[in-house]
């Protein structure tokens, strides 16, 4: 038998290149990949590393369990820089792996909001934390929420104020970012239907230095209650601290950063009888205690959203993956939609047609440090 | 007039903050003509290091903020060596990419030893502020305040009235005739590092029981204290206190009483209109004359 030179070069390419094909089929059946963007770098580094805590948590219990379709499962993990190039970068390095099945995108409206076109051209499934209403109201297929949007909690920190605290003279203070944005207009919604329209609409620049302005302004308005929506601990700590020493001292009902551990921490005694709509409260059922346990084990701190809603992210993904028996993105989200009656630990999960998995939240107080939860405001609609 | 009143004093106190940043800023500038992009990681090194000794270490608030401060003199000598000192003969233009350079690498050290968690600094005084008639003084801006004014009145008699400010001045009006004069060139410039991170140290500990202690606190304020050294005339003492007491009170006053969202906007707005119509600052010399 004679070889020509051709038929030897490709042999001899054949040859070179098979080890690492074979390598790379390997690699992409021995396990499930879900790929994370999330901040590893940047003003929410912290929360980052409690959103690994939670996705990680979730993925070893699941792998305990037999993992997915008979695989492990295996995070991939990408910094977001905790900004919005930051996200749209580390999601395209994600989606570059062909291998990966499904994200977990970020808790931050704005940098869903700054993902959403590139989730859309991969077509995969997202699961987000983003609260702003319109994420998942866009028409975007892709996104699906596992925390409850700022329309509930606008709603249910109205109906708290209004209803249980019977005040009706509203202050909202408000970031300007997508989140604080979308919920200060929801909350104004609110109240407006419940008859007690605000009597002052304030936003702020994210990492400001210096709150007095906007503690004067609700001051002046007359105000005797305060809706706040505040995206960064520390924006939070600085505005408490100010609006105490400044003599404001109304009730006070907070969207979640409100009674997020570190504004704990941070503000002190400035926060000491604020209520929060938490949709993470480790009291609220028996999953969020079972949750709160074993994180308190493994990392010898306190859980919030921050971990919670990546734990149920990743909780729920795989139970979706294992149902539809296919890593094939179309099944995987009919069976994410089809999830109905689910103990997560942020809530009872019951996917609509948008892909909003929570419908309420509870509300806890601030007790002289100690978070404690106070009650849970569902809607059905 | 009590709104009044209350907003002129937070606009002293964050302006005094701008000012003390800017006042390293200037140093430096003057003493090597380039701009120190690390000044604001300065100040987030020294309150770090206040959280290390006073809070983890529990040492008492005093000696913490000595030692913290003994600390930055030590940086500012290795960041001359490290970052200045083997640019010192090529243009601007590489040795301000080098500061740039050893602020990112800076922040991500802070970040990697001390985690991405926010700290608390507990202030100097027990009391956090007094009521004085409708206006509400927080203890640690007046405490700002007063470094300010000492740093000024320090400033002015170490740079006119001792030997060793006179050289410095020399130095960093005209090197090699310094150098000609014999003084030590080097030395000179070794002195105005370890100044400019004492200086930005005390800026950050000061700070920090305000704004907490985070890797991001020197950029926030450092980007501003930049804005005030040119607003006051860049190379120049005083104006970078005028310029940060003027930053300061312009955003608090324009948050108030124009747009609280925009409140950055306005401090960058009057940078704007200075370099239009003012490039040399308000006291600043003519920039034809520096060229």
């Amino acid at each position: 038998m004679k070889l020509t030179r051709r038929e030897f070069s490709a042999g001899l390419a054949a040859g070179l290149a098979a080890p690492a094909l074979m390598r790379s089929a390997w690699a992409q059946g021995a396990t499930i990949k879900i790929g994370m963007c999330v901040p590893v770098t940047g003003p929410a580094a912290e929360q980052g590393l409690w959103a690994q805590n939670g996705a990680k948590l979730a993925l070893a219990a699941v792998n305990k369990a037999g993992g997915v379709l008979g695989k492990q499962v295996e995070l991939v993990i990408e910094d977001d820089q905790t900004t919005n190039p930051g996200i749209v970068l580390a999601f395209s390095k994600l989606a570059a792996q062909s291998d990966i099945v499904a994200f977990l995108g970020s808790i931050r409206s704005t940098q869903v909001q700054a993902m959403a076109p590139d989730v859309i051209k991969v077509g995969k499934p997202v699961m987000i934390g983003g609260t702003n209403p319109d994420l998942t109201h866009s028409g975007n297929p892709w996104l699906f929420r596992f925390r409850p949007n700022d329309n509930y909690s606008g709603r249910v920190i109205a109906d708290f104020g209004v209803t249980t605290l019977g005040k009706k003279k509203w202050a909202i203070v408000h970031s300007t970012d997508a989140f604080g944005t979308a919920g200060g207009k929801a909350l104004t919604e609110a109240l407006t239907k419940l008859g007690a329209p605000p009597v002052l609409d304030q936003g702020y620049a994210n990492q400001s230095q210096d709150f007095t302005p906007v503690v004067l302004a609700v001051k002046q308005s007359g105000a005797d209650v305060l809706g706040t929506y505040f995206t960064f601990e520390n924006d939070l700590g600085i505005f408490a601290r100010q609006l105490r020493q400044l003599g404001v001292n109304i009730p006070w009902v907070g969207s979640p950063s409100v009674v997020a551990v570190s504004s704990t921490k941070l503000a002190g005694p400035a926060l000491f009888g604020t209520y929060g709509v938490a949709d993470f409260a480790e009291d609220s059922s028996d999953t969020a205690k079972a949750f709160g346990k074993s994180y308190r084990d493994a990392y010898k701190t306190a859980p919030d959203n921050q971990s919670a809603w990546p734990y149920d992210a990743i909780t729920i993904l795989s139970a979706a993956i294992n149902k539809a028996g296919s890593t094939d993105p179309n099944k995987i989200r009919d069976a994410i939609l089809a999830t109905q009656k689910f103990a997560g630990a942020e809530g009872e999960y019951n996917f609509d047609k948008n892909g909003d998995g929570l419908h309420g939240y509870n509300v806890v107080k601030n007790d002289k440090g100690k978070i404690v939860y106070d009650k849970h405001i569902d809607f059905n609609d | 007039m009590d709104l009044v009143l209350q907003l002129l004093f937070t606009g002293i106190g964050i302006g005094a903050v701008y000012a003390l940043v800017a006042l390293g800023f200037v140093l430096i500038f003057r003493a090597t003509n380039v701009v120190n992009f690390a000044q604001g990681e300065f100040s987030m090194v020294a309150a770090y290091l206040m959280v290390v000794f006073s809070v983890d270490l529990g040492w008492p608030y005093w000696l913490s903020f000595l030692i913290a401060l003994a600390g930055m003199a030590l940086f500012g000598v290795i960041f001359n060596l490290g970052v200045y000192y083997p640019l010192r003969h090529r243009t601007y233009l590489p040795v301000i990419i080098a500061t740039i350079g050893a602020s990112i690498l800076l922040s991500n050290s802070v970040l990697a030893i001390y985690g991405p968690q926010p700290q608390v600094l507990q202030g100097w005084f027990d009391t956090p502020g007094i009521q004085l008639g409708p206006v509400y003084l927080d203890s640690q801006y007046l405490l700002i305040i007063g470094v300010t004014i000492l740093l000024v009145l320090f400033n002015f008699w170490f740079f006119e009235k001792t030997l060793l400010g006179k050289k410095l001045q020399a130095t960093s009006q005209d090197k090699e005739m310094a150098s000609l004069l014999g003084i030590s060139v080097s030395t000179m410039i070794m002195i105005t590092f370890i100044y400019s991170a004492v200086l930005g140290g005390l800026a950050g500990i000061l700070v920090a029981p305000v704004l907490f202690v985070s890797i991001q606190m020197g950029s926030t304020i450092a980007l501003k204290a930049f804005a005030a050294t040119i607003i006051g005339g860049f190379g120049d003492v005083a104006g970078a206190i005028v310029g940060g007491l003027a930053l300061g009170v312009i955003e608090t006053f324009g948050a108030a009483y124009i747009s609280v969202p925009y409140k950055d906007g306005f401090a960058f707005l009057v940078l704007i209109a200075f370099l239009v119509f003012r490039p040399q600052g308000i006291f600043g010399e003519r920039v034809a004359e520096k060229a």
